[in-house]
C-alpha cells in the first residue's frame, strides 16, 4: 500500500519552478530517504504535503485520500518533525507533547498516556517537568520528535532531525527513527549526513531543479554508477586554481577541492591517473595519499547532480 | 471546530498566564491607572481661600457689614491688613486674594452707585470668581436699597436695618458633588483603554512569536487550520479584555467606591464593544508586522499617542480645536465621549451614533487584517 502518492506535483513562485512536475510514491512500512542540496525543491514538496503550501499543479495521495479534499483525515496520519525546532521554551516538555497532540484531537487519559509514551519513547521521561530552556542541543532535538508522534501517525517526515547535535544523541534518534518504522511507521527522512541516509533509508529518491532525477535503493541507485571511479588526492597544501586545469583531463567529471582533499568523479574507462597526478605535482602540489574509492551514495549524488549535499 | 478552538484558547491562556509578572501586566496596570485617577483628583479637594481686607473706610457701619459678609462666606478665611502687607503677602503667596475698600465706599453704596471697593489677586479669576460673584450680589442689594431711599438716609436706615435683621428664613440641603468622582472615573477608563490596546497588541503578537519559534507552522500541518488559529488567538484575546474590564469596574466602583456618574452595565457595554476594537487594531499591527519587534514598534507609534489625542490621559476640552477635529477619527475618544454624555444624564439611545461608530471601527480593522493576513503565506521558516 502507498502512504504517500505525489502525482505531476509543480509549485510555481511567481516564474520561479520550485517543483517541477514531480511524480513519487512512499510505500508502507519504508525509510525513504529525499535527498537534494539546498534550493532543490525538497522543502517546497514537504512543505506542500504538510498542507503549508497549496500546489500550483498535481495532486498529493496520502493513505490513498486526496489531501485537498480531506485535509483532516491527511493531517490526521501525518507527523512533521522540522529541521528548525518548533517547540514552546516557555513550557515544560510535558506540557509541549501534551499540546501538539491535543491538535490532533486527543484529550484526556488518552492524550496523557499518550504524552507519556512519547516521552518515554525519545528519552525524556525524568524531564518531563523541566522547561526546553535549559536542555540540551540533543535533548531539545528529541522533544521536537515526541512532538510529532505523540498522536500516532502513520507517515512521519524527518527533515534534518540530526542536524548540530552531539553523537550520542545522534545515534539516539537513529535508533528512535528505526524503532518507529519497526512499529509500523513510514518515515520520509531527509539529512545532509550520507552515511546516515546509508545506514537506515531503505528507498532513497534525489531531487534536483525540482525534479526526481534518481529513484530506487542503496544498491540500485549505487548501479547506476559503475561507469565512474572516485579518486581521494590528499595534498600537502591544494591551491584554488588546481579545479581548473583537472577538469581538462580527458574522463574527468566533476572536482571538489575540500580544503588538502581533491576528490575526483572520472569515467572509470579512462585510464588517467597518472596524468591526473602529473598535473598536480606540475601545479606544485605535494602529493601525500591516493585513493580509489568505490562508489557510495555520496558518490552517486555528486556524479547526478554535479554538487555536493551540503552546496 | 470549537473543540478545536477552545483547546487552543485554555492552553494558551495558561501558558500566558503562569507567569506572575503577566498577570500584574493585564491587570495590576489598569488597577493601577484608577490609583493614579485617585490621586490625581483626589487632591482636588476643598481649600480655604485667604482674603486679606484693607478696610480704609474705617466706622462705616455698610463697610464693617461688607467684611463680616465675606468673613461669613463658606471656605473664606479672612485677615486684616494694612495695603504694604496686603501687597507684600499676596507677592508671597501667603495670601491668595485682597480686598480694598476705600474711604467714600459706604457713601457710594448708599447712594445707590457703589465705588471705592476693588478685589486683588495674583492667581486671577481661579481664585477671585467665587468672591466676587457671592460680594457683588451683597452690594447690589445694599445699593438698590440706596436708589431706592433716593436719598433718604432715614428711608435707606430703616430699609438696611430690616435686611440686616432679615427674618426670612434659610434652609439649606447638602447635595453631593459629583463631578471630581465622574472625572475619576472617566480619567480611570481613559487608563483603561490604553492598558486594553496594549494588552491586545501584546496577545496578538503571540501569532507572531509563534511564527519566530516556528510552533505556528507545526500547528497548521496539525488539524487546525489559520482560521481556526487566528479565532482561538482573538476568542483568547476577548476573554482577557473582559476580565479586564470586569476587574477594573470592581475595583473602581467596590474597592475604590468612586461613582461613576452612570450605570455600571451601561460603562461595560461600551468597554465591550471597546475591546471588539482593541483585537481588531491589534490584528492589523500584526497582519502587518514581520516580527514582534516590529509589531512594538508598530504598537507604540500606535496606541500611546492616539491614546494621548484622544483625551485617555487628560481631559480633550483642553486641547486645542485642531486636535480636537483628529481626535474624531479615534476611536477612543468615542468611548470617552459617550461616557461623558451617559455621565450627563444623556440615556443609552443618545450615544447610539458613538456605538454605532465604534462598530464601524471594528468591522473596518478586522477586514483590513483578514485581507492582509490572507495573503501572508509566509513558510520558509517551518521545514
Amino acid at each position: 500500500m502507498n502512504v504517500l502518492d505525489i502525482r505531476g506535483l509543480t509549485k510555481k513562485f511567481g516564474e520561479f519552478v520550485a517543483v517541477d512536475n514531480m511524480s513519487l510514491t512512499v510505500r508502507e512500512g519504508e525509510v525513504f530517504g529525499f535527498l537534494g542540496a539546498n534550493g532543490a525543491g525538497k522543502s517546497t514538496t514537504i512543505n506542500m504535503v504538510s498542507s503549508l503550501l497549496r500546489p500550483s499543479s498535481g495532486e498529493i495521495r496520502i493513505l490513498d485520500r486526496d489531501i485537498t479534499k480531506q485535509s483532516r483525515f491527511a493531517k490526521l496520519n501525518l507527523g512533521i518533525v522540522p529541521q528548525d525546532l518548533a517547540i514552546y521554551e516557555d513550557m515544560t516538555a510535558y506540557e509541549n507533547v501534551s499540546f501538539f497532540a491535543g491538535l490532533y484531537g486527543l484529550r484526556g487519559t488518552q492524550l496523557k498516556e499518550r504524552t507519556e509514551e512519547a516521552l518515554e519513547f525519545v528519552g525524556l521521561c525524568d524531564k518531563a517537568k523541566s522547561l526546553p530552556k535549559n536542555f540540551s542541543g540533543g535533548m531539545k532535538r528529541r522533544l521536537n520528535i515526541a512532538c510529532a508522534i505523540a498522536h500516532k501517525p502513520k507517515l512521519i517526515i524527518m527533515d534534518e532531525p540530526t542536524v548540530g547535535i552531539d553523537p550520542q544523541s545522534r545515534n539516539y534518534i537513529l535508533t528512535s527513527v528505526r524503532n518507529l518504522n519497526e512499529s509500523g511507521c513510514t518515515i520520509i527522512y531527509t539529512s545532509h549526513y550520507m552515511e546516515e541516509v546509508e545506514e537506515i533509508c531503505s528507498r532513497i529518491a534525489i531531487v534536483d531543479h525540482g525534479k526526481i532525477i534518481a529513484e530506487g535503493t542503496k544498491e540500485q541507485l549505487k548501479s547506476t554508477i559503475t561507469d565512474v571511479k572516485d579518486i581521494r588526492i590528499e595534498v600537502k597544501s591544494a591551491l584554488p586554481a588546481a579545479a581548473g586545469a583537472l577538469k581538462a583531463i580527458p574522463g574527468v567529471r566533476t572536482v571538489l577541492q575540500e580544503e588538502n582533499m581533491i576528490r575526483i568523479h572520472s569515467d572509470a574507462a579512462v585510464d588517467n591517473l597518472n596524468r591526473i597526478l602529473k598535473q598536480l605535482l606540475d601545479d606544485g602540489m605535494e602529493i601525500r595519499s591516493v585513493e580509489e574509492q568505490e562508489p557510495n551514495l555520496e558518490t552517486v549524488f555528486l556524479t547526478l547532480t554535479g554538487r555536493n549535499l551540503r552546496d | 471546530m470549537w473543540k478545536d478552538i477552545w483547546f487552543l484558547v485554555t492552553r494558551t491562556l495558561r501558558a500566558t498566564f503562569r507567569k506572575r509578572s503577566t498577570i500584574i501586566l493585564y491587570f495590576g496596570l489598569p488597577i493601577a491607572g484608577i490609583l493614579a485617577s485617585l490621586l490625581l483628583y483626589g487632591s482636588q479637594g476643598t481649600t480655604e481661600l485667604r482674603v486679606g481686607v484693607v478696610n480704609g473706610d474705617e466706622g462705616q457701619t455698610i463697610a464693617a457689614d461688607t467684611v463680616r459678609f465675606v468673613q461669613g462666606l463658606d471656605h473664606v478665611k479672612v485677615v486684616n491688613v494694612t495695603q504694604q502687607e496686603l501687597h507684600d503677602q499676596l507677592a508671597a503667596s501667603d495670601l491668595d486674594s485682597g480686598l480694598i475698600i476705600d474711604s467714600g465706599y459706604s457713601e457710594s453704596v448708599r447712594s445707590g452707585s457703589p465705588d471705592h471697593i476693588a478685589i486683588q489677586s495674583v492667581k486671577g479669576a481661579q481664585v477671585t470668581a467665587y468672591m466676587k460673584s457671592m460680594l457683588y450680589g451683597y452690594i447690589d442689594n445694599v445699593a438698590a436699597m440706596g436708589r431706592i431711599s433716593g436719598g433718604n438716609d432715614a428711608k435707606f436706615q430703616q430699609l438696611y436695618d430690616r435686611y440686616r435683621s432679615a427674618d426670612f428664613k434659610v434652609t439649606s440641603e447638602s447635595v453631593n458633588d459629583t463631578s471630581t468622582t465622574k472625572e475619576m472615573s472617566y480619567q480611570s477608563i481613559g487608563f483603561l483603554l490604553m492598558f486594553m490596546m496594549t494588552s491586545a497588541v501584546s496577545l496578538s503578537e503571540l501569532i507572531l512569536k509563534n511564527r519566530e519559534n516556528r510552533t505556528y507552522f507545526r500547528v497548521l500541518s496539525s488539524p487546525i487550520n489559520a482560521r481556526t488559529y487566528v479565532l482561538a488567538n482573538i476568542l483568547m484575546n476577548l476573554i482577557v479584555m473582559l476580565a479586564q474590564i470586569v476587574i477594573v469596574l470592581f475595583f473602581m466602583r467596590v474597592v475604590f467606591r468612586i461613582d461613576p456618574g452612570m450605570p455600571v452595565a451601561q460603562m461595560f457595554g461600551i468597554l465591550l464593544l471597546f475591546s471588539l476594537v482593541s483585537v481588531s487594531v491589534s490584528l492589523v499591527i500584526v497582519a502587518f508586522s514581520k516580527s514582534t519587534a516590529m509589531a512594538g514598534a508598530l504598537s507604540n507609534l500606535v496606541v500611546t499617542p492616539t491614546c494621548l489625542l484622544s483625551g485617555c490621559f487628560f481631559p480633550i476640552s483642553i486641547m486645542p480645536d485642531a486636535i480636537r477635529r483628529v481626535s474624531d477619527f479615534l476611536p477612543q475618544n468615542w468611548v470617552l465621549q459617550s461616557i461623558e454624555k451617559l455621565q450627563s444624564g444623556a440615556g443609552f439611545a443618545g450615544v447610539w451614533f458613538n456605538l454605532s461608530i465604534l462598530l464601524a471601527f471594528a468591522v473596518v480593522f478586522f477586514l483590513i487584517a483578514t485581507y492582509k493576513f490572507g495573503r501572508n503565506n509566509d513558510t520558509r521558516n517551518f521545514v
